[in-house]
């Protein structure tokens, strides 16, 4: 334990990429969105006990060596893009731990933070900014990531005046501007024309190769034959089953059978 | 947890934690750090990502002078015609001004718009930014810090009409206290960050402080000596006792009046009451920052 957490992080040869212990995410239903004090006051009067908790994920464990690539699969709802955002940092666990060595990239669902007012140029450093990675960094890096989205004169124009396939090009150019050890994907492959797609697959790809490891969300199945070597059905927010990718899939559209199955003889 | 469903939705960011570069991360569900510890990371927030709030300010200048003719001039203009509403009136509908009353106005204004405005600012500065928060992970104390700090910017441009009426009408009241306006804006900004801080994590939890907001500091305003003088509040100690008490406790009857000693009278402010303040604001400030730090892991799921 002591030896496998090393003090060189992510350059220490041993020991797991990921390693998640009993995770589990809890949302308290009192406070989500569109909350208003005239809810929560109505809440708190009627003390509806069944509007407390909601687990997201629970007692999920499991590792990602090095060079292994895990895709997680699983109905929609099932706690896919929380597992991310939790590996991501963006929420922290509720139970459990993760444990994450080398530097993380994610491509995590669609929408992204630019702000309209500013030129392409200008957001890419924001983008920069918001993400940490310093300023030489992202000024060297700023002239690829230009071509790479391929925005020509526009560069220097207001984010607003874009369409959409430029927004999506550049959103991509960016996010995939740093080579990370560990690749966390979000169903952001297939975006784009055709040209694009193809070129975007290339590129991730390419960082796929360089990363030490993956995690993809996807409901893309090819996906997950094509890229991972283990995957991982969650339904409900458990891990329901984990093992070579063709079982699982094979698994999973079993139970979403049966389950649509169910909801039909249910319907009628 | 909405997001992926807009329409025309824009690719996304790569959130990469600078800290996972070479060290190893691990998160638990363990205790988060005590009071201290929370005030220790946002102040290491705040200056480990300095480059990334000039970034948001400047984005917020720029927000702001879009789509007007006048663009930045408004900055001029507003308070300028906000005075010239406030000074008919008051002159000609109660008529019963103060002498000199558009630089007893103006005085009281320029300072009242910039925290009004700063507060309505920063009230949506978490809240607005859901989808970033929802996508990448860095500090969140950034957005209303950087939200108080752009509104420096509207105030210093004040600064332009109000030296135009000192030199042009009132050049009599130009006195060397007026170099000691910052001092004044320094405990003005204190006490709007502080303000900030707290009501934009509020915000992320009750939608309707930003509906409040609008209201309370309309209140505010006319609670506040802006329209009249400390002198109107004297005079009510004898009738309303307890209002006038209350108006006196307001942080803003002592800012407001020392800018106007400072502007208007030419002679030095109430420094203990302005020392108060400080205290006062600097206790307000760590609270505030405490209580941003404390809510802040929950905003990503609550958005």
């Amino acid at each position: 334990m002591i030896a496998r957490r090393g003090r060189e992080g992510a350059l220490t040869p041993t020991g797991p990429a990921i390693e998640v212990e009993g995770l589990g995410v809890r949302y308290n239903l009192r406070l989500t969105r569109k909350n208003t004090i005239r809810n929560s006051l109505a809440q708190a009067i009627r003390r509806d006990g069944a509007g407390g908790h909601f687990w997201a994920l629970r007692e999920v464990s499991f590792t990602v060596d090095r060079g292994e690539s895990l895709a997680v699969i699983g109905p929609n709802g099932a706690g896919k893009s929380t597992l991310l955002q939790s590996l991501a940092g963006i929420i922290e666990p509720s139970e459990g731990r993760i444990d994450v060595r080398g530097r993380m990239s994610s491509l995590l669902t669609l929408g992204a933070g630019f702000d309209q007012e500013l030129s392409g140029r200008e957001n890419i450093l924001l983008a920069g900014a918001f993400l940490g990675i310093d300023d030489g960094e992202i000024q060297r890096r700023l002239e690829s990531i230009i071509a790479f989205a391929d925005i020509g004169q526009f560069i220097d124009a207001a984010i607003k005046t874009y369409s959409s396939g430029m927004r999506a090009r550049l959103g991509f150019a960016i996010a995939t501007s740093v080579e990370p050890d560990i690749l966390l994907l979000d169903e952001v492959l297939a975006t784009g024309d055709q040209v694009f797609r193809a070129k975007s697959k290339d590129r991730v790809l390419e960082l796929a190769r360089g990363a030490k490891a993956i995690i993809l969300v996807t409901h893309d199945m090819n996906w997950v034959s094509e890229f991972c070597n283990r995957a991982m059905l969650i339904e409900k927010g458990r891990v329901v089953a984990e093992g070579q990718p063709e079982d699982i899939v094979r698994l999973h559209e079993e139970r979403s059978r049966e389950a649509r199955e169910r909801a039909l003889s249910a319907a009628g | 947890m909405g997001g992926a469903t807009a329409a025309g939705s824009v690719l996304p960011f790569a959130p990469m934690s600078r800290s996972s570069l070479t060290v190893p991360v691990v998160r638990t569900s363990a205790a988060r750090p005590g009071p201290v510890g929370l005030l220790a990371q946002a102040a290491s927030d705040v200056w480990s990502r300095r480059r990334l709030i000039r970034y948001l300010v400047s984005a917020d200048l720029k927000r702001k002078g879009r789509d007007t003719i006048f663009g930045n001039i408004w900055w001029v203009l507003d308070p300028l015609l906000q005075m010239v509403v406030y000074v008919i009136l008051l002159t000609v509908i109660f008529s019963r001004p103060e002498e000199d009353y558009p630089l007893f106005l103006f005085a009281a204004i320029l300072p009242w718009k910039w925290f009004s405005s700063s507060v309505g600012d920063a009230i949506s500065s978490v809240s607005g930014q859901d989808r970033v928060i929802k996508q990448v992970q860095f500090p969140k104390i950034v957005l209303p810090v950087a939200a108080t700090l752009a509104g420096i910017t509207q105030f210093a441009f004040g600064f332009i009409p109000l030296t135009g009426l000192l030199v042009l009408f009132y050049s009599d009241r130009i006195s060397p206290w007026l170099i000691l306006i910052p001092v004044v804006a320094v405990v003005q900004l204190v006490f709007t960050l502080a303000f900030c801080l707290t009501v934009s994590a509020l915000n992320v939890f009750f939608r309707d402080i930003s509906n409040l907001s609008i209201h309370a500091l309309r209140m505010w305003f006319y609670m506040s000596p802006v329209l009249y003088g400390a002198s109107v509040i004297d005079k009510m100690s004898g009738s309303h006792r307890v209002i006038a008490d209350l108006i006196r406790l307001n942080p803003f009857y002592s800012i407001l009046t020392a800018y106007r000693a400072l502007i208007y009278e030419g002679k030095a402010p109430d420094w203990f009451a302005l020392g108060a303040i400080l205290g006062v604001s600097l206790v307000f400030l760590l609270f505030g920052t405490w209580f941003f730090k404390k809510t802040e892991p929950m905003f990503a799921k609550v958005l």
